[in-house]
Formats: structure tokens, sequence, C-alpha cells
């Protein structure tokens, strides 16, 4: 009689197992996706408000790509290494979409105010970008868990990026831009932000790091609801 | 078997931390503790690789062996019994040390990699019982 239970109990078990593996797999695939599912719709109505946005690309492009990050997130420096140069060269330069970056600093990331405000006084002397990729490529660097002084490391970064040291010094040191990054962030709790990187791209939100063909696929949508498809002409893949 | 379903369950935890690696998911759910502190911290990657990618491997691992154990035709072999025990024991002592530099060290908890602990305590509890029982 046991013997006779035992390849019944032992399929009982591979079926429970299949279940479980099954739940498992939804759920870490509900996780996965849902950044890039259906979006969350963002009221029309609700502008930017006053923080700064960083501009790459034509403002008149006619697809707006709106970013939230913090330049102490993996994800965010993920993205930025990976997917954004893909951006850059097929959709910005080819004039279907521009990019507009706002910081949004957590609060577990101690030092991503040092590198926000170095960001802010890279724009100064208009070298927002080239301070955003220095910062996102060394994010091990200058990071909470490698240095308790991250501002020597941005003044390092602001000489190797050509940028005039007395007054990229003087506008870290001051800390004139903390009002603005905390703008921005509240700029970012404000859209209903609350990770890392986010986006906004066709009036609809998306949580969570997206792969260049997403974020393609998006653009094109919004570009044939705008009536403007014919300009995938221009070559972007 | 529940050394099976544990090891599934923690391979699912394994795979969530993995995919935040890989900038698949933004950030971690973490109702308590750091999990970001200590998924970007410097004991994050082992051997070139993110933790968690090795955690991935142990689980896919354990639970084969497990599986295997429930098998009729290994079922009265006391070394798949045995080689659970090695393997949990292993990482029982892997999971100690990553404890270890989340309390002393990192200063942080990740609630994810204190339950993956607690199923591999388990498991280690649950081999032993079995391979004893074995004898």
């Amino acid at each position: 009689m046991a013997n006779s239970k035992k390849p019944a109990l032992q399929k009982q078990f591979t079926v429970l197992l299949v279940v479980i593996a099954v739940i498992g797999a939804a759920a870490l695939g509900w996780v996965a996706t849902r950044s890039g599912g259906g979006g969350v719709a963002v009221d029309p109505n609700l502008p930017l408000g006053t923080a700064q946005a960083f501009r790459l690309g034509n403002p008149d492009a006619p697809v707006k790509i709106v970013e939230f990050a913090d330049f102490e997130c993996p994800a965010c420096g993920q993205f930025a290494m990976l997917t954004k140069p893909d951006v850059h060269e097929r959709l910005v330069k080819t004039g279907l979409a521009s990019v507009e970056f706002y910081v949004f600093p957590l609060p577990m990331h101690a030092n991503t105010w040092s590198a926000s405000n170095a960001a802010y006084c890279a724009n100064e002397q208009g070298k927002f970008w080239e301070m955003h990729d220095r910062l996102f490529y060394t994010m091990d660097l200058w990071n909470t868990q490698a240095t308790k002084n991250p501002d020597k490391k941005m003044k390092q970064y602001a000489a190797e990026l050509g940028l005039d040291a007395s007054k990229f010094d003087e506008c870290l040191d001051s800390q004139r831009h903390y009002p603005n990054i905390k703008a921005s962030g509240a700029e970012a709790e404000r859209q209903g932000i609350g990770e890392t990187p986010s986006f906004i791209i066709g009036g609809k939100k998306y949580a969570g790091s997206l792969p260049y063909d997403e974020i393609k696929r998006l653009v094109d949508e919004e570009l044939v609801r705008l009536g403007k498809a014919d300009t995938t002409k221009k070559g972007a893949k | 078997m529940i050394i099976a379903i544990l090891a599934l369950v923690g391979l699912f935890v394994a795979v969530y931390l993995w995919m935040f690696k890989l900038g698949i998911i933004g950030s971690l759910s973490c109702k308590i503790g750091g999990c970001d502190k200590v998924n970007t911290s410097p004991w994050a990657i082992f051997l070139g690789q993110p933790v968690a990618f090795w955690g991935v491997l142990y689980y896919v691992g354990t639970f084969a062996a497990a599986y295997a154990s429930t098998l009729e035709r290994f079922a009265a072999d006391r070394r798949a019994a045995l080689l659970l025990v090695v393997l949990t024991g292993w990482g029982v002592l892997f999971s100690g040390y990553l404890t270890y530099l989340e309390a002393a060290v990192i200063h942080a908890w990740c609630q994810w990699c204190v339950v993956s602990a607690i199923i591999i305590c388990i498991m280690f509890v649950l081999a032993v019982w079995e391979w004893r029982r074995a004898k």
C-alpha cells in the first residue's frame, strides 16, 4: 500500500512545486514589467512647476521624455550608461524627442546632494550633461559607501571636465543650489514619482528603468497619436 | 520535500535581488532596513559578480539536490542527504558572513537578505535531521 502511495505523493509534490514556481515567476514578471506596462496616467493639466529641468535636444521636438533620477541610484546609473546613449543618438539627435532631466534626491543616499549640487554648478558653465555622465559612470568612487567627502571628488571631476575651478568651487561650497535641488525633489513627489529612475512619456508615468526598445515604442506611439509618425523616416531604429 | 520548497522560495528571492542589480527593477521593495544601501555596497559583489547572482546559482543547485533526494531511486541513498547537509551548511556559513557584514560593517539591513538567511538556516536544520534519519 505504501508503494502505491509513493508515486502518487511524488506526483502531488511535483505539482505543488510547479504551482509555487508559476506563482513566483508571475510575481517577478509583474515586478519587472509594471514599469513598462500601460503606465499611470498623469493629469495633463498638472504643470511641471518651477523646478529646473535640464534639457537634451530640441525643445520643439514632438515628444518629450521626462526623466526623474537620483545620481546615487544604481539603476539610474545603468540607464545613463546603457540606455541613454541610444536615446541620445537615435531619438534626440534625429529630432524625434527631447529629454528633460529632473534631479530626485532620495533620502537614503547621503552623497547625492553633493553630486546634484555639482551637476547644477557644472550647468552654470554649460556642462551639465558632461557632469551628469561623469557622475553616473563613476558612482562607485564617490557614493555613500565610498567616501564621506564627496565634494573633493566633485572638484576633481570639474577640473577634469575643464570647468573654471574657482567658479565651480565657489558654487559648490556655497551650496546655493540646494533649494533648487529640494524644489526638484518636491516636484518629483508632486508628480507622484515614488522611485528612480521614473519617466513621463506621452502623458504617462513609468516607474523603473526602461530599455531602449520600450522607450522607442512609447515615442513611436506618441508620434502616431500626434499625427507626426512620418518623422520616424528620419532614421531612428 | 520541504527543503525543495524552501529552495524554490529562496530562488525567487535571489532572482528578485539579481533583477535589481541588473537594473530591471528601479528600487527594491523594502519595508524595513536599507535594502538599497546593502545591495549597492562594495560587499554586494563577490568574485566579480553580484552576490545575488551567486545566490541564484546556489538555490538552483540546492533545489535540484533537494528534489532529486525526494525521488524513489535516491530515497535510500545517504549520499543525497549528505550532499544537502554540505550544501546547506555552506549556505549557513556564507549567510552568516553576509549577516555579519550587514550588522557590523555596512550598518544596514536588507530584509530580503535576512529572509534568505532564515530560509537557509531552516534548510540546514532539516537537512541534518534527514541525514541523521537516513543513518
